[in-house]
Parts: structure tokens; C-alpha cells; sequence
């Protein structure tokens, strides 16, 4: 196992492969429920090792980059929502921002804030999310993950409330525009989330104690799905995915968007590769978000949300015909980007070319690598510990 | 685009001074390099330590004229992952005509690759396995090309 390991080919020629072996060729998936979404993994075993994985993503594809072209910034906003459902906020985030850059827009202070707040309690919801599911998936009842699942659901509730109360839905909020924000604080809502996330601080302590006392989590969790940071950074991972193996490339810190800039954060880093270290990482960022909303919820300041309030035609953000530039945003899963090309339909209010450059891709295309040499149940607790969103993967 | 580091910069233009001046502004769309450089320049970027692969962007460009040619351009963007500083360049070629894979350079250029062939018709010379990503195998046609229409019909079963 160790010596498939150690030569990794994901174009592996099956023919060539050991003569006397008897392979077996099993598909995972679309509709498995442990594959997070509708995807499909070809898998080649010798015995119960894993020899080679050939991944089929594209079964959720909604041909959304070619809606794009044909869309202002306005519209795009509600239809990037439901990329990757666990953190829209952050896909709105993105696509604006990428927008304000290529137009030299300015956005209020105030504004930046409460982008900031709201980026730091999405990932706190999807991380939560992360875990509940994770833990299902590598424990389920016997191994006590789903009873962590239950406590997760029950945080992220929460937070969910929050959003309602500032956007009117739970998912899909479309607050986000060119220029700022479209909702206000309301009144109250600042207690709302101190109360939610003082809460929700108090919990992760017993998340960890449930998980690191777990022996079932750890036997599955550690040295498996192990990747070296020259083959995360080749493969594109960012995120807690790339900061699993000891690089410590956050955004927030290298390039900071939004407020990032008077706010510091403070990056997690693990050592080892593998869905421990992951889950290590992940853990790290849920505490230290919960310390930046209840940091930033007291300091947001006073002013517009928005810079552009009035303009009523969404012609009056036109990018420049052959304009073209990439920009991205740290999400919960990594660096999501966006490619523009100006000069598309709607008389040039809409993109040329409209490229998302969706972290959960990446992450999935490590698995011919991480997967080879690993067990059948093993490819549970990889695909699970990379925290792919399958909406976002296939767009 | 973020400024190129001096030294990053003075290496790039002692390989590629078409490309990369030695002084004045770097365009800030992204310099066009040869097809027959893009591999190398990869390359010397990737040793500058631009090792974080991001993107790999086709576009499709139709022929102004009855006597030119349909072009792709293909935008590749990576990232330094020490100061987050992020580097794009295009290369621009006839529909008819190849860009090298840089599959050797960097594992994400598989699937990215692989995405731009399928949705664009890109096609990556010495990719291991150019097969559709997104769309069916038996998909007809590039979705992204500009000549398919939006709203193109097709049967919603196969």
C-alpha cells in the first residue's frame, strides 16, 4: 500500500497494472449519499485498495458561466447564490467585489464592515455544517457522529436567524450589489448575533471533546487521504485544504478584501496532510471566527452601506469592451475568483466571458491522487474531509 | 494584476523580452505570449514561485472578417502563495491551431483543461486524458463558443 502510495499516477493504464491481479471496477455514485451532491467516482480496486480513482463531476451542471454572458452584475447576484449553497454570502461577496475592481468602484467603510461580519459568520455556518456532516460520515451513529451532526444543525439554526432577520431569507440573500449593501442593520439584530455566537462558543469545546476523545474518529481520520503541499498547490487547493499541509496562504492576511485590512486575523495551520489535519484547521478557523464576529459586531462603523444607492439602471456599471481581470475572495472553502471579460450582451452591460474559479473544483480534482492505496470506506472520509459542495463544483 | 517582484521580473525579461519589458507597465490585461512559450514561461513562473495553480480561462473570439479566422484565447492565472501576489498572461490562438498543456507543470491544469475543451473547444496539446468535464460525453457542440446560441434546443433526454 505504502509503495502505490509513494507513485501516484492518476492516468494510470489499467492494462499495465499487475496481470495476475483480480481488479474490480466499482462506481460511487451519482446518487450515493455520502458523495455530498450528485457525483460520480469510477474506482479500480485490487482486492479492497483503491489502484486508481477516475472522478465524473458535471452531473449538477447548470451552464450558469453561459447565462452569465447575458446578464448584468444585478442579475448574476441572486443566480451565483446557488453555487455553493452552504456559503452563499460569500459567493455574492465574490462576484461583487470582482465587479467593483474591474469598475474602480468605491464601497463605504460601513459596508466593508458588515461584509466582513457577514463573510466571518457564513464560514462559521458552513464550517459547522462541515463537521456535522463529516463526523456522519466517518462515524455515523457508532462512532458518535451523529449526535455532533444534531449540535451542529442545531448552532447553525442560528445563524441562519440571523441572516433572516437581515435579509429576509435563510438561504439565497441577495444583499450584496455593486457598491455595498442592500439591507441595513436592524434594530436589535446586533444582540441577535453576540447572543447566537457567544453561544455558539461556548459549544465548540464540546465538539472537539466529542471528535478528539472519539477513538473511531481518529483511527479514521488520521493518515488518510495525506497529500505534500507541492501537490496541493499544483492541484489549485486553498483554504483549509491547502493550509492542512502547512502553508499558510489565507487571503485574508496575504491580500485583504473588505475590512480584512483593519481587522487581523489570525491564520490556522496544521501539519500532516491528512483529514485530521484538515479537521484541525477547520476547528481553528470556527473558534477564531467566532472571535471576529463578536470583535466586529461592536465596532461596525456609522455611515452609508452603500456607495451607488440611486442608480437605478445596472447599464450604469458597464465593464469596458476586451476589459479583462481576475479577482479573488477567501470563502470557507478557498480562493473562489472570478475571470471577467467585458463587453457581452445587454449592449455591453453584461460579461464577454464569465469564468468562476470555484474552490470545491479543485479540491475534488486531488482525489485521483489522494484516494489511490486507501480502502473503499476511506474514500467516504477523503471526499468528505475536503468539503466539496457539489453546486459549486459543476456550476 | 499585481507588479511582478524586480528580480521575478528582470529573470522573465532576460528569457522573454517580447514579452516582458524591462521597463514601463506590464499590460495590465495580461501580456500575450507565443504558443510555442507558454510551457516555458509557465515554467519560469512557477520557479519565481507562482506555485499555486488558479485558473486556466478559454474565450472565444469569432473572425472580423470573411478572410480571418475564428480565435481562442486562453488566460492562465496563478498565484504566489508566500505574499498572495496573483500573475496572468494570454495566449491567443486560430481555432485550428493548439496550446500546449501545462499538465506537466501543474496537477489542476487536468481538470481545468479539460473544462476549457469541453465548454470552449479549446483543444491542450499533450494533455493525458482530453476528454469532456461538464457536459455529456455525447454532447454536440462547445457550449461557450459564440455561434451556440442560449437557447439552442436539445432533447431532455439521450
Amino acid at each position: 500500500m505504502s509503495s502505490l502510495r509513494a507513485r501516484v499516477d492518476p492516468h494510470l493504464d489499467i492494462d499495465l497494472y499487475d496481470a495476475d491481479a483480480d481488479l474490480m471496477a466499482l462506481n460511487m455514485g451519482p446518487q450515493h449519499p455520502s458523495t455530498h451532491g450528485v457525483f460520480r467516482i469510477k474506482l479500480f480496486l485490487d482486492g479492497e485498495i483503491i489502484i486508481k480513482a477516475v472522478p465524473y463531476p458535471g452531473y449538477l451542471h447548470r451552464g450558469v458561466e453561459k447565462l452569465c454572458e447575458k446578464l448584468t452584475c444585478v442579475q448574476i447576484t441572486p443566480i451565483v447564490d446557488k453555487h455553493d449553497y452552504v456559503a452563499p454570502m460569500t459567493n455574492e461577496q465574490a462576484i461583487n467585489v470582482a465587479f467593483e475592481t474591474m469598475l474602480g468602484v468605491e464601497v463605504p467603510r460601513r459596508a466593508r464592515w458588515m461584509r466582513t461580519l457577514l463573510a466571518e459568520m457564513q464560514r462559521v455556518a458552513s464550517h459547522l455544517l462541515w463537521l456535522g456532516t463529516f463526523t456522519l460520515d466517518i462515524g455515523g451513529t457508532i462512532g458518535g457522529g451523529a449526535s455532533v451532526m444534531m449540535y451542529t444543525f442545531r448552532e447553525r439554526e442560528l445563524i441562519l436567524d440571523c441572516f433572516e432577520a437581515l435579509t429576509g431569507s435563510r438561504f439565497h440573500y441577495n444583499t450584496h450589489c455593486v457598491g455595498g449593501q442592500r439591507h441595513d442593520i436592524p434594530e436589535g439584530w446586533a444582540k441577535q448575533v453576540r447572543d447566537a455566537f457567544t453561544h455558539i462558543q461556548s459549544r465548540i469545546t464540546d465538539y472537539v471533546e466529542m471528535c478528539d476523545g472519539n477513538e473511531i474518529f481518529l483511527i479514521r481520520s488520521r493518515n488518510i487521504g495525506t497529500y505534500d503541499a507541492d501537490l496541493a498547490l499544483g492541484v489549485g487547493l486553498t483554504g483549509p485544504n491547502l493550509r492542512c499541509c502547512g502553508i499558510a496562504h489565507d487571503l485574508r492576511v496575504d491580500r485583504p478584501f473588505h475590512a480584512y485590512d483593519e481587522i487581523p486575523v489570525n491564520v490556522a495551520v496544521a501539519e500532516g496532510g491528512d483529514c485530521y489535519a484538515r479537521y484541525v484547521v477547520r476547528v481553528a478557523e470556527l473558534k477564531e471566527s467566532c472571535r471576529l464576529v463578536l470583535d466586529i459586531i461592536d465596532g461596525i462603523p456609522e455611515g452609508p452601506i452603500s456607495s451607488k444607492r440611486g442608480a437605478k439602471s445596472p447599464i450604469a456599471y458597464k465593464l469596458k469592451a476586451g476589459l479583462q481581470g481576475y479577482t479573488g475572495i477567501e470563502t470557507p472553502r478557498g480562493e473562489l475568483g472570478t475571470y471577467l471579460i467585458g463587453g457581452g450582451g445587454q449592449r455591453g452591460a453584461a460579461p464577454y466571458r464569465c469564468k468562476l474559479r470555484p474552490p470545491s473544483l479543485h479540491a475534488m480534482s486531488i482525489l485521483p491522487w489522494a484516494l489511490v492505496g486507501h480502502t473503499v470506506s476511506d474514500t467516504v472520509a477523503i471526499l468528505g474531509s475536503l468539503d466539496p459542495i457539489m453546486g459549486e463544483v459543476d456550476r | 494584476m499585481d507588479e511582478l517582484a524586480p528580480d521575478t521580473r528582470a529573470a522573465l525579461h532576460a528569457k522573454f523580452p517580447d514579452v516582458i519589458p524591462a521597463e514601463g507597465d506590464v499590460d495590465s490585461q495580461g501580456p500575450v505570449v507565443p504558443a510555442d512559450q507558454h510551457l516555458a514561461f509557465a515554467e519560469a513562473l512557477k520557479n519565481a514561485g507562482y506555485r499555486l495553480y488558479i485558473s486556466c480561462v478559454g474565450s472565444h473570439w469569432p473572425a472580423a472578417g470573411d478572410d480571418e479566422e475564428d480565435r481562442y484565447e486562453v488566460a492562465t492565472v496563478l498565484r504566489h502563495p508566500d505574499d498572495g501576489k496573483v500573475f496572468w498572461w494570454r495566449v491567443s490562438i486560430a481555432t485550428s491551431a493548439t496550446v500546449p498543456s501545462l499538465y506537466p507543470l501543474f496537477g489542476g491544469a487536468d481538470w481545468q483543461e479539460r473544462e476549457q475543451f469541453d465548454l470552449v473547444g479549446v483543444v491542450f496539446d499533450g494533455h493525458p486524458d482530453l476528454r469532456r468535464l461538464m457536459m455529456p460525453e455525447d454532447w454536440p457542440g462547445h457550449p461557450l463558443r459564440k455561434e451556440y446560441a442560449i437557447d439552442t434546443p436539445h432533447a431532455p433526454w439521450r
